[in-house]
């Protein structure tokens, strides 16, 4: 028992610290209208908790039914790349396309079609959290040794039996660790669903506090969401813990690929690969708008996109306005990215040389990382203006918090003979850092830095949808509010596309640097 | 007097048994056309330069390759039917518990996986000959290399299979627990005159436990040198150590592979 408490100490010490810090903080920045410290947040908590938290049943069972219906289409679509292997790199690309879709433009239409029932906050909870239960569980469907699959094969059982007997319980580890990041994610999902004008829910709320400058409610809506995304985050790593599920060793791992024959091959393979994944998700959209008989006039199909960008008398001043919206995105959040990118792995190295630190912050790292900061977006705009800072910050804090856990997590499994190696040799501190701890972090850097790549773009537009007015997150909202669905598409694809190319492109270094540092970490 | 659902021990027959891999392009031959019988009851150790391709022998036995040519034959059926029944157990060099399973649950998948109807005496049974009766209920993980081995040679057993393939089976364990595992477990199976094949690097396994060695080439696998009627005694043995390690020595000579 002192054992528990002892280990659990320096995470208790670390709260109640950045807990004081909050509440320094606030005594600080006294006069400045926009900050509550915790003793204000539990007032207004206690003063509306029946509203409040009638508003976050709401919201917790729309982020339920998405999560459920996310996590079936993410098994679906991992048996299928299972099963036949040859369309697996298809369904991972238009996987990959469809989860790149900016929320912030796909709600608004969403809501057209559903009107105000609960339709869009359960799609986008679904939508979410498919990603990365499917990366999980296609990494951990083949995470076991051939041995095993042989032993069910010894006895005559085919692909059905290797499933049954083998593949399903060794992915249940990377199921939970799945599930533990896809749970906070659909509440997200199901309050950006809400901020597109539903009737009740915790995102209404928020929207409602903002607008009528309530700070302290603001942030006591905030701090909520952020609890029941943490409490979703430990219950489903405990449900993990319970089953029997060992954390497993890494996380969203890139794949090693097959060697093409050749430069050229491998060139013509690509090309061929992203021409058929292009087309079927042409047909996807195509056939979807199609065979639910959606009204054209907000449904808009690829011919539309492609007339209104290319074809029509203005489809010169369209582009132009479209694309400078999308270039002062970009101009914020590439920046933004780095430096969440930067401070995150910055952090944990530090944090690492101090280990005693490092074992406090890591549990709380974890549970920051599953606090949905673009709830949080309303008060940072409050907060820093609506300037680039604004949006620069809320980008950076949404992607510091997984790239830290993912880096200390990482840190703290450079394998055991490693270090006896470096303390055989008294290395200093530096050099262990550098040729061990490094090292073996990269592949968690990198896992967080991909999937960052599309957060980063969420959180960008929709800190300029709420609140800063500028850029491709506003002009989505703008085209939206006036019905000019034609521009609104244009952006969904043109998001989308930079997304998807910026994940290939994060995806691609990676590969490239594992391959030469941590080649064996790479999953099969 | 076997048990009726106990079949006999089957005949193996390899004729013309070929395996080549495609790697980068190229055809890389892991098994040169083979002939070989494996006679009903008989212990056969395959013994070869590590990476020769005396495991893809034994896995093409299994059915778990295909042969590029040729045929194997069990009792006058196909790889694939046999397993279908499970007329044949398969043990892995890294035992290839599931570690989620006890040791009495994984002898018990065994059965699940062959269709059959759990057993839990005789189960328990194979547990407590194999020497594992404290550790029925014990995972994996908590036991020691040697203990893996005996769940794994448990769970090979208990189908009653006509034919046993082993493929290092004590490879990665130390040589004081293996010359342990070798006393004990062998005479389990050549007491129900199970048909077994055994691949080792091991000369001093090979001679102790088996009837038969064969010994194969640097890959792909061409056999080199088949002693029959191995000797009893002390003196015999070593000498037969002696000239396996000679033939061995003689058909690496001129390869690359060390």
């Amino acid at each position: 028992m002192t054992g528990r408490l002892n280990a659990a100490l320096p995470t208790v010490l670390a709260a109640a610290v950045l807990l004081a810090l909050w509440q320094a903080l606030e005594n600080l920045t006294q006069g400045l209208f926009f900050f509550s410290g915790p003793v204000a947040v539990l007032r207004a908590f206690v003063d509306e908790a029946p509203l409040l938290l009638n508003a976050a049943g709401i919201t917790l069972k729309s982020a339920a039914i998405g999560f459920v219906i996310g996590n079936a289409i993410a098994a679906a679509l991992a048996t299928i790349a299972l099963a036949v292997p040859r369309l697996e790199r298809l369904v991972s690309g238009v996987a990959l396309v469809v989860f790149c879709l900016p929320f912030v433009a796909t709600g608004p239409i969403l809501r057209v079609i559903y009107g105000v029932g609960d339709g869009p906050q359960i799609v986008l909870a679904a939508l979410a959290t498919y990603y990365t239960t499917y990366l999980c569980l296609l990494v951990g469907l083949r995470s076991m040794p051939a041995s095993w699959l042989d032993l069910v094969r010894s006895y005559g059982s085919g692909r059905l039996g290797e499933l049954v007997h083998v593949r399903a319980m060794a992915a249940l580890p990377y199921l939970t660790a799945g599930l533990q990041i896809g749970a906070p994610a659909a509440f997200l999902g199901a309050m950006v669903g809400e901020f597109t004008g539903a009737e009740r829910g915790l995102g209404v709320l928020s929207i409602r506090a903002m607008r009528g400058l309530d700070v302290d409610m603001t942030w006591a809506i905030a701090a909520l969401a952020a609890a029941i995304s943490a409490l979703a985050f430990w219950l489903f790593g405990w449900l993990g813990r319970r089953v029997g599920a060992e954390p497993p060793p890494l996380l969203l791992s890139a794949r090693r690929q097959d060697l093409p024959r050749s430069r050229a091959a491998g060139v013509a393979r690509s090309i061929a690969e992203l021409a058929l994944l292009a087309a079927v998700i042409l047909a996807l959209w195509f056939g979807l708008m199609h065979f639910l008989g959606l009204s054209p006039f907000f449904a808009k199909r690829p011919q539309d996109v492609s007339a209104f960008l290319f074809l029509d008398p203005a489809a010169a001043a369209n582009r132009a306005t479209l694309m400078t919206a999308f270039w002062q995105t970009l101009s914020l959040t590439v920046p933004a990215y780095c430096v969440g990118l930067m401070f995150g792995a910055g952090l944990a190295v530090i944090l690492v040389l101090r280990p005693r630190l490092a074992a406090g912050m890591l549990p709380i790292a974890i549970a920051l990382r599953s606090v949905p900061i673009v709830t949080t977006a309303p008060l940072l705009v409050l907060a820093l203006g609506r300037g680039a800072v604004g949006t620069i910050t809320i980008v950076a804090v949404m992607i510091f918090f997984p790239t830290l856990a993912a880096c200390l997590e990482g840190m703290r499994r450079t394998p055991r003979l490693v270090l006896d190696l470096f303390a055989s040799y008294a290395a200093s501190p530096g050099h262990k850092l550098i040729h061990a701890q490094i090292p073996a972090m990269l592949p968690a850097f990198f896992a967080a830095a991909r999937m960052a790549v599309p957060a980063a773009l969420l959180a960008a537009t929709t800190a300029e949808w709420l609140a800063t007015g500028t850029g491709i997150g506003s002009l989505m909202a703008l085209t939206a509010s006036i019905s000019n669905y034609a521009m609104l598409w244009s952006a969904i694809v043109l998001l989308a596309l930079a997304a998807s190319l910026l994940y290939a492109l994060v995806h691609w270094l990676e590969r490239r640097i594992l391959t030469i540092f941590a080649s064996e970490q790479l999953a099969l | 007097m076997p048990k009726p659902e106990a079949p006999q021990p089957p005949e193996v027959t390899c004729r013309q048994l070929e395996k080549t891999f495609r790697s980068g392009g190229k055809a890389v031959g892991a098994v040169a056309p083979i002939d070989l019988r494996f006679s009903a009851g008989e212990t056969t150790a395959l013994v070869g330069p590590s990476g020769c391709g005396k495991s893809t022998l034994l896995r093409l036995v299994a059915g778990l390759e295909q042969p590029t040519h040729g045929t194997v034959d069990i009792g006058g059926e196909p790889p694939i039917t046999v397993t279908r029944r499970a007329g044949l157990a398969f043990a892995f060099q890294d035992a290839a518990l599931l570690p989620w399973l006890t040791v009495r649950q994984n002898v018990a998948l065994a059965l699940r996986l062959a269709r059959r109807r759990k057993d839990e005496s005789k189960i328990a049974k194979l547990i407590d000959l194999v020497g594992l009766s404290q550790f029925a209920d014990t995972r994996p993980a908590e036991l020691s290399g040697g203990m893996r081995q005996r769940a794994a040679i448990a769970r090979c057993l208990v189908t009653e299979p006509g034919l046993l393939l082993l493929d290092e089976p004590f490879g990665a364990v130390d040589e004081l627990t293996r010359e342990r595992l070798n006393a004990d477990l062998p005479a389990l199976w050549q007491k129900r005159g199970t048909t077994t094949l055994l691949v080792t690097h091991s000369i001093a396994e090979a001679v102790t436990v088996s009837h038969r060695v064969i010994v194969f080439s640097p890959r792909p696998a061409r056999i080199v040198g088949d002693f029959t009627d191995l000797p009893r005694d002390e003196t015999g043995r070593r000498a037969l150590m002696a000239t396996i390690s000679n033939t061995l020595a003689e058909a690496s000579a001129g390869s690359s592979t060390p």
